[in-house]
């Protein structure tokens, strides 16, 4: 049995083909999603794309991610305009040499803002858990919190060899 | 796991405790010491492991990061500086020791004698090396008493590895948040007869055959501190023989006894010997002596080799943390003599009648109330900024005995402090209301600063006459001059407000237009909040440091209303000192002796000369070019969002004004976000019609933040290129809350235009 790390806690890196032919998909994605503290958040609005860097953090059973914005941003007007959006999460940086290892998921979903309330604090403490040094800047009053409820994944290795995961609990 | 702790705690003496990489400097030397049977107080040396563990499992690293990676360190003004150590000092505190640690901690404190405080010192890597000293630099503390403090002052001192100090000199600590470390001494603090300092040469010139040798009664850190004079000898490096003897000026009956006998010399002597023999450098110690028992508390290189202190800003900036004694002393000198003074002489040198005297006394007042404005300025930067630091010892107090987990906290208790600029704004408002509730007043006002925009003094008579006209024109007019006496006659940027009667007008139409919105209950609530927090800290301070608590709140408010008045009277004196000038030029403009721009302080000595001297030739004096400052043109490269510090928070929009000089006054609309390289106490009669600040200069104690907080707009200041890639018009939105600056609205119309012109294509 693979140990699961503690969630949004580690920010492991480890060797993918190695562990390649033991593990299932979800592993393969949990891993990878406990690798990378940041992802490429791709929005878009009023026929513009845009992408931006963000910190986020995963529910264990990788069915939402929960991320943080000024309301100041660009993506944040997006945001407004169309919640449909992707999260690319990949370990490129540590195969900038070889292509063939890189590996890639790029997760397509809905993001919806977290209002002030009870769920907030959960969210916030999801993504604060992960990324503690947020904890002053999620909690600013001109920070949203979103969470993006995950659709489907794909799943990149091999430069081009792509498979899907659908979570569990697949909202709606 | 029993290892693990092995390598946490080292016994002093344990020869496992010479390798500087695992017990820092002074610890190694310590141990050397011991082991060829120098008498040092005993105490263990908690390892950098130790600190690396406790990092570990805090997120201390990020914090640290995140402080340090969001401006280059070298673009950091000292206030800045200093903003981030009390950051990252507070997540010092606040963060849990791991349970691991905190029971080797209390294992190895049983084997010191409970009965003696304890002394928590830095041992930081390469800080008391043979080429360098940063003595100082790291936090040391001593009357430690009892397992909780002794925590608690371990994690003071390894925050202290990121100091304002230590910052300043980080690359030759080599300060890396992920390489770094930090060993700490904890030693007992033998009952004290006599304690001091020595050096095997002289500091000043290491070739002389000179040792020096200086004493105090009690603990050392009555004269590293500075609270006691010592007596001073100067002995013969070569055979001990004393030289010379200089008695310690001190209130006690022995006055004129010297505090060591020729036995302590001798052993003092020897002991400067053994240890110069030991390390191979000579050294400079510091000693304790009880019954005739010598200790050596610490020993390291004599650092004769340290930059010049006048060549060294950092050395400078080092003066500005005096010691709570010292501040003590400082705050007494500054309230009871020297801002006095300052006052009394604004006021004599404004009811001077200078305009009666001739071209040579003329010359004569330019001269010496330049003489005294640089005096001034020079007590300025020796004794009032280090007063300043009150506010932030308070800072350091509040937080060290509550934590708070907003490190700003100790903030409110300074609200309602009543400064100079205060008084003045009230009274600024009270001259807009009366403009507010005069229709023709009002109307003939606003034609006439916007129809002619800046009035001469010549035309100011003219003026003055059609104002009095109108009803309640006079009683307007003799409250204007009363406030131009009262509060405008100071400088800015070298300008007389006094002068520019014009520019205030305008300021005051400004504010007519709207009544002061800043409602009684937040003044109020302010005041409540201030005395809950006061009460809460002296509470905290505990019974046996109540009054010392109450001190340092006192010191603290002080230093606040001094920090911001002490400007406002200097640039009293500097204005009066621009009255004679410009007189002087006007003068000699008068009598087609000067031609030229208006003179400026370079050229006050010229103006003086040819006062005093009719035989000599005109002058031309030409433009001064101040650097000029390029906005940014570039629209291929234009900033989208800038980072500096929130310093007040609120979120607020509007259109940028960049104000650089007096003339920008005239500028300057409410509603707009005023733009500066910093906001003086001299030009604060501005903010109220801002919906927002953004400065170039930073911190969160600066006059800028601490009058947007007042106010309650957003400020975020320590932009380092503000001044430069804002322009005037810049539609900003200015979020005071995360300190970030946004240029514009989040559109694509670049990409529609580029787009749609490909189409056409």
């Amino acid at each position: 049995m693979t140990e699961e790390p503690a969630l949004g806690v580690d920010f492991e890196s480890e060797d993918f083909f190695s562990r390649e032919h033991e593990e299932s998909l979800p592993l393969r994605i949990r891993r990878l999603v406990n690798s990378q503290p940041f992802a490429v958040l791709c929005t878009h609005g009023n026929q513009h794309p845009y992408g931006s860097v963000v910190a986020f953090s995963m529910t264990e059973d990788l069915a939402v991610a929960v991320f943080a914005t000024p309301v100041t941003t660009r993506k944040f007007q997006l945001l407004s305009q169309s919640d449909r959006v992707a999260l690319l999460i990949d370990n490129r940086c540590q195969h900038l040499d070889d292509m063939m290892h890189v590996e890639a998921v790029t997760a397509t979903g809905k993001a919806i803002r977290v209002e002030e309330g009870k769920d907030h604090e959960y969210w916030m403490r999801l993504l604060t858990t992960r990324h503690e040094y947020l904890s002053g800047f999620v909690q600013s009053p001109t920070v949203a919190l979103f969470c993006i409820e995950i659709a489907r994944y794909f799943h990149v290795v091999r430069f081009q060899e792509v498979r899907q995961w659908t979570p569990k609990n697949k909202p709606g | 796991m029993d290892s693990q702790k092995q390598t946490w705690i080292i016994s002093l003496g344990d020869t496992s405790g010479l390798d500087v990489k695992i017990v820092g400097g002074k610890a190694a030397s310590l141990t050397k010491m011991i082991a060829i049977g120098i008498r040092v107080p005993p105490g263990f040396c908690l390892t950098v492991s130790a600190y690396r563990q406790f990092l570990a499992t805090s997120n201390l690293s990020d914090v640290i990061q995140m402080e340090l990676g969001k401006k280059s360190l070298s673009k950091m003004r000292w206030e800045e500086i200093w903003d981030a150590a009390l950051r990252i000092r507070s997540a010092f505190l606040r963060a849990p020791v791991p349970l691991e640690l905190v029971k080797a901690i209390d294992e190895a404190l049983i084997h010191l004698n409970s009965q003696h405080p304890l002394a928590v010192r830095s041992s930081g890597l390469g800080e008391d090396s043979i080429n360098r000293s940063f003595a100082g630099l790291h936090e040391s503390i001593i009357n430690v008493q009892g397992k909780k403090s002794v925590l608690r002052a371990i994690q003071t001192v390894w925050a202290s590895l990121w100091s304002d100090a230590a910052l300043l000199y980080r690359r030759e600590l080599s300060l890396d948040p992920l390489q770094s470390g930090m060993a700490i001494v904890v030693q007992e603090m033998v009952p004290v007869q006599n304690s001091g300092v020595a050096f095997s040469r002289d500091p000043r010139n290491q070739s002389l055959d000179r040792e020096i040798v200086e004493a105090v009664p009690g603990p050392c850190s009555n004269l590293v501190d500075g609270l006691l004079d010592p007596d001073r000898w100067i002995l013969k490096h070569s055979s001990g023989e004393v030289i010379e003897w200089h008695a310690g000026e001190r209130n006690t009956t022995q006055v004129n006894m010297p505090l060591l006998n020729e036995h302590d010399l001798r052993l003092l002597h020897a002991k400067l010997g053994q240890v110069e023999e030991l390390f191979g450098w000579p050294p400079d110690i510091e000693w304790a002596e009880q019954g005739g028992e010598l200790s050596i508390l610490q020993a390291r290189s004599i650092t004769s080799g340290l930059p010049d202190p006048h060549a060294d800003e950092r050395r400078w900036y080092l003066t500005l943390r005096p010691k709570f004694a010292q501040l003590r002393q400082l705050a007494k000198k500054v309230s009871e003599r020297l801002i006095p003074k300052l006052e009394r002489l604004g006021k004599q040198l404004a009811g001077e009648d200078i305009e009666s005297q001739d071209d040579r006394r003329l010359a004569d007042c330019i001269n010496t109330r330049l003489a005294t404005l640089k005096y001034w300025r020079e007590v300025y930067k020796k004794e009032f900024i280090p007063l300043a630091h009150g506010v932030r010892f308070l800072g350091a107090y509040y937080n060290d005995r509550l934590q708070p987990a907003d490190p700003y906290e100790f903030l409110f208790i300074l609200a309602g402090v009543d400064f100079l600029a205060t008084h003045r704004n009230v009274a600024l408002q009270k001259l807009a209301q009366q403009v507010q509730h005069n229709c023709s007043l009002r109307k003939k006002l606003t034609e006439s600063v916007i129809t002619c925009h800046a009035i001469s003094m010549t035309s100011w008579n003219n003026f003055k006459i059609e104002i009095a006209s109108i009803q309640g024109g006079s009683e307007f007019l003799a409250d204007f001059e009363q406030f131009l006496v009262t509060f405008m006659d100071i400088a800015y940027n070298g300008e007389r407000l006094a002068g520019q009667p014009s520019s205030l007008l305008y300021l005051i139409c400004q504010l007519a237009t709207r009544p002061n919105t800043e409602p009684a209950t937040r003044k109020k609530n302010g005041k409540a909040k201030a005395q809950m927090l006061e009460q809460r800290l002296i509470k905290a301070a505990g019974k046996q440091r109540e009054q010392e608590a109450k001190e340092v709140i006192a010191i603290g408010r002080l230093s606040w209303r001094l920090r911001d008045d002490d400007n406002i009277l200097l640039g009293r004196i500097e204005s009066q000192y621009l009255r004679a000038l410009l007189l002087g030029a006007e003068r000699l403009r008068a009598a087609g002796r000067l031609t030229g721009k208006p003179p400026v302080e370079k050229s006050a000595a010229l103006i003086a000369q040819t006062l005093r001297d009719s035989t000599l030739d005109p002058v031309h004096l030409d433009e001064h070019n101040p650097e000029p400052i390029q906005g940014h043109s570039n629209t291929l490269d234009k900033p989208r969002q800038l980072i500096g510090q929130p310093a007040s928070p609120g979120l607020a929009e509007g259109p940028a004004r960049v104000v650089n000089g007096v003339k920008d006054f005239l500028n300057f609309q409410r509603g707009e976000i005023l733009v500066c390289e910093s906001i003086q106490p001299t030009m604060t009669q501005l903010v109220p019609l801002a919906s927002a600040i953004v400065e170039r200069r930073g911190g969160m104690l600066i006059h800028g933040a601490i009058i947007a907080r007042e106010l309650g707009i957003p400020c975020v200041n320590g932009i380092s290129n503000a001044t430069s890639v804002i322009c005037d018009g810049d539609y900003l939105t200015v979020d005071g809350h995360l300190g970030i600056v946004t240029f514009g609205f989040p559109d694509f119309e670049l990409e529609d235009h580029v787009f749609s012109a490909n189409m056409v294509k």
